[in-house]
């Protein structure tokens, strides 16, 4: 899942201001299992916000609502009558569902209340790690399943480096270095000649560095 | 939704859990309303109902069930219970309805006839009303104060009384209708004695039958005096035998009993206190013959019996050792084998051929006997039974007479009911947290003896709400609304009892029995895709609206969320709106209901302060979710500081070990409201 966490109460509040009409949309899906944007918080985050518009003598509205994902047309376009009388939105999407919203709705201010923050899994209740950097192209064959572009420091591709001590990473003893977990997981599966393997430059085009990406399906599209 | 298994199990389908919760909130007086709408005769059931509900309620897979007599005596004997005033149909129907009969089929016919607006006229043969209740049951199960009131309660419905009445004598039933009774419910009991069948049983002074014994006793009479006595039999009848010749001074009464304790059909907590008294009891014991002396009873011959096959009732049946005889001295014989109707005086007019006892209805619905406007019911039909069961039939009776009065067909099939007796998972059982049962309050052995003192005393008010505290809420908990669920799986990670499961596919299901209700599933899904049906979500912000629009005077408004759990009564809460009225309360069965939304809710509302108590710990039935309780809180805290709210504004304290909170801790928050900036004192 993509995970997401909503941004300081006084960052939003700053942001917030000044619209009479406002609407606190949620997105159900990653933001709400990140609980960063469900209707869980469009309900907390509405009524603070209301009680800072109180508190600092501001007339205005907020709204509460909440789609599936901000990140689909079609959900999108269902909260269109509601966006008719608001002057800005209040979007608890990731980044995608913000600017969805703002080419859907191009007379409408749009306010992103989240920071995206990784492609990841969760390890318990409350707690995530990020898995997957999206590089466009997946070497998870060759690594023992463990991905060193997104779980390595340097995203190096023939590791480890000099600053891998008893298994952490240099950067911070809470980090794990995840050549050493390739490694350890290698010798587990008896592959350790696949080290042997050298990776070659790696090409960053797929991961957005030849520009935007965009994919399309010539079987599936209109 | 499903209905719980206590209400499943009672005959008249009473609201068991319902009025369980209402006793938790302390509010007994909606506690009382609750059973008195189903049932005339509260105060008789929660003395003698073999409780059919306590034997289903899921409590009892835990450790014990809830004690739902002694709750039901708690609720129906407090003063609160003459605020209720039954509501009688403006216009009466204009139909008389004669029924014969005053035991409680009888009067529970005559109570929802009267309530429906027909004229009704109690026929009872003899003197005195209430039947078994009255001629049958010991004062010291239940006290004839306590029947009175509740038999005046119903008359004064506007029932006409003819006592020394036997219908069938001096009035036939064509009579009645002769008199313009349109129809007529047949509730006669069944006050005929079985013989024991046994050389000497009508040769001697001193042999008597259970249902005569009882009845002379239940009149304030004294049979004869005894100093050694048998009760032959192993029902409750023989129990309440044997308790009252101890009364009544006898030195040394024996129980005969042909089969084992385990066979033995009285209830055990009669039989425990039967022995607690000192009545003995011989088990696996046959009489042969009764002996006598100048014309008295002087012992009693006997035999032991071992078990054999089991019989049509399914019981082992007893067959007699050969060379045990012996022989018991005894100047008192009371026959106690069972009681039959007595329908010789109806059965001509109803069409029943003599041999027969009981009396004979096309089916346990509708009543309806051969004789069109003829209904019968209860022990009458059934053989002697139970005291809920004949309420039950008196209350069908009520309803089948209702249709046919209106000419309507009359239903023939009970609507079903969907009858499931689920177990618990042993994990779920291992994991939810033991509570002792209440004990009842009980005269000491010594104390009883000396008269008809009524044995069992009513459960105060603090021991009340702890048992109805003990209910674990069976389908009143989460409810998973499948489109808003986006299968986060965090109502499978946070719930105590590791009850929902998912599929493959992300389906979550959640077991309504299973589910104890405590909220935190509801709470912590970030889409609201979970309610409960205690304490929902949206009564909440409602309970939280209310609390504030009740508020009129000047100072900080607090709202004060409450745990029901806490050691408090209502009193308590009656002096916290005497002490501080700005304090608003709001009473949840559990602080984990509270999420941060409703603490910010009440802010936005107007209120000044925001006051959380917790239960004591040892009351909290999922400690595990304090810690959670309080991390939420810490949370919803720091939003409140971001608001550029003091803090110190929102109290979370622990309740005292008895009472509702301590007065330093709410002087202390109102201080900090008046003063902001205050260092707070957690």
């Amino acid at each position: 899942m993509i995970t997401l966490e909503q941004k300081k109460f006084e960052e939003i509040e700053k942001m917030t201001k000044g619209y009479s009409r406002l609407l606190v949309l949620g997105c159900e899906t990653c933001s709400a299992m990140s609980f960063a944007g469900g209707q869980r918080q469009v309900e907390e985050l509405a009524s603070a916000i209301r009680m800072a518009q109180k508190t600092s003598g501001q007339e205005g509205e907020v709204l509460e609502d909440a789609i599936a994902r901000q990140c689909e047309p079609e959900f999108v376009d269902l909260i269109r009558d509601k966006l008719a009388g608001c002057d800005a939105v209040l979007s608890l999407a990731c980044g995608a569902g913000v600017q969805l919203l703002s080419e859907r709705f191009p007379d409408k201010v749009i306010l992103p209340g989240c920071n995206t923050t990784f492609l990841g899994v969760t390890e318990e209740l409350g707690v995530w790690s990020e898995r997957c950097a999206g590089c466009g192209n997946c070497i998870l064959d060759k690594t023992a399943g463990l991905c060193p572009i997104a779980r390595c420091s340097k995203q190096l591709l023939n590791g480890p480096c000099g600053g891998s001590m008893n298994g952490k990473c240099e950067i911070s003893k809470d980090v794990d270095c995840v050549w050493q977990l390739i490694i350890d997981r290698l010798a587990r599966l008896n592959r350790l000649e696949m080290l042997e393997e050298i990776f070659p430059v790696k090409d960053w085009s797929p991961a957005g560095h030849g520009g935007p990406r965009k994919m399309v399906r010539e079987d599936l599209k209109s | 939704m499903a209905h719980p298994p206590c209400k499943l199990a009672c005959p008249i389908l009473t609201d068991v859990r319902e009025y369980v919760q209402l006793i938790a909130e302390r509010r007994f007086d909606e506690a009382f309303a609750t059973i008195r709408r189903q049932n005339p005769l509260p105060r008789v059931c929660g003395r003698i109902c073999t409780h059919p509900c306590e034997t289903a309620c899921k409590r009892g897979q835990i450790e014990e069930p809830i004690a739902i007599a002694a709750l039901k005596r708690f609720a129906s004997d407090g003063p609160w219970k003459n605020q209720y005033k039954p509501v009688l149909p403006d216009k009466p129907s204009g139909h008389k309805v004669a029924v014969i009969g005053s035991g409680p089929a009888g009067l529970a016919a005559a109570h929802d006839l009267a309530l429906l607006g027909h004229h009704v006229t109690i026929f009872e043969a003899l003197p005195v009303l209430g039947g078994m209740l009255r001629v049958g049951v010991p004062e010291y199960r239940l006290p004839k104060n306590v029947l009175d009131e509740e038999i005046q309660a119903i008359v004064d419905l506007g029932i006409e009384i003819k006592t020394g009445v036997r219908i069938g004598a001096q009035i036939k039933l064509s009579d009645l209708f002769e008199q313009g009774y349109k129809a007529v419910f047949v509730a006669i009991g069944a006050h005929k004695d079985r013989k024991l069948g046994i050389a000497g049983e009508d040769q001697f002074e001193g042999v008597i039958s259970a249902v005569s014994f009882l009845r002379a006793v239940n009149q304030g009479q004294n049979p004869k005096e005894t100093k050694k006595a048998a009760v032959i039999g192993g029902g409750n009848t023989a129990i309440d035998s044997a308790r009252c010749l101890l009364r009544m001074g006898a030195e040394s009464v024996h129980i005969v009993y042909r089969r084992s304790r385990d066979e033995m059909p009285a209830a055990q907590e009669e039989i425990e206190e039967a022995i607690h008294e000192g009545v003995q009891i011989a088990y696996l014991t046959s009489p042969l013959k009764i002996l006598g002396e100048d014309g008295k009873v002087s012992a009693l011959k006997c035999i032991k019996n071992e078990l054999g096959e089991p019989d049509a009732s399914g019981r082992r049946s007893p067959k007699p050792v050969p060379g045990t005889e012996f022989t018991l001295d005894v100047d008192m014989v009371i026959a106690a084998i069972g009681q039959a109707p007595d329908s010789s005086l109806v059965a001509d007019e109803l069409g029943l051929t003599e041999r027969r006892e009981r009396i004979i209805v096309e089916g346990p619905y509708t009543l309806v006997t051969t004789r069109p406007g003829v209904f019968a019911g209860g022990d009458a039909v059934t053989g002697p039974a139970t005291v809920v069961e004949a309420i039950s039939a008196g209350k069908r009776a009520a309803l089948s007479i209702d249709h046919y009065l209106k000419g309507e067909s009359i239903p023939a099939i009970e609507p079903a009911k969907d009858v499931e007796k689920v177990s618990l998972a042993r994990s779920v059982v291992e994991k939810t947290r033991k509570f002792p049962r209440c004990k009842k309050i009980s005269l000491p052995a010594d104390q009883r003896l000396r008269g008809f003192k009524e044995v069992e005393s009513v459960f105060s008010e603090d021991l009340a709400t702890k048992e109805a505290l003990r209910c674990l809420h069976c389908y009143l908990g989460a409810r998973i609304d499948a489109e808003k669920c986006v299968s986060c799986l965090t109502c499978v990670r946070v719930c105590p009892l590791g009850i929902p499961t998912t599929s493959k596919m992300g389906e979550i299901t959640i077991d309504p029995f299973a589910c104890q209700a405590c909220g935190v599933c509801a709470l912590e899904c970030p889409v609201r895709a979970i309610d409960i049906s205690l304490d929902p979500r949206t009564e909440i912000a409602q309970d939280i609206k209310k609390a504030m629009s009740t508020s009129q005077h000047s100072g900080p408004v607090i709202v004060g969320f409450f745990d029901l759990h806490g050691n408090f009564d209502s009193s308590d809460v009656e002096n916290l709106r005497q002490d501080y009225p700005h304090v608003l309360p709001v009473m949840v069965f559990g602080l984990r209901r509270i999420d941060t939304s409703d603490i910010l809710k009440a802010f936005e509302c107007g209120a000044d302060g925001v006051l959380l108590a917790r239960c004591p710990p040892e009351s909290d039935p999922f400690p595990e979710a304090t810690d959670r309780v309080k991390r939420r809180m810490a949370h919803a805290r720091a939003l409140v500081e971001a608001l550029g709210l003091d803090g110190g504004r929102l109290e979370i304290c622990d309740m005292p070990e008895q009472g509702l909170v301590q007065k330093e801790l709410i002087d202390g928050l109102i201080q900090r409201i008046k003063e902001p900036g205050q260092v707070r004192s957690e």
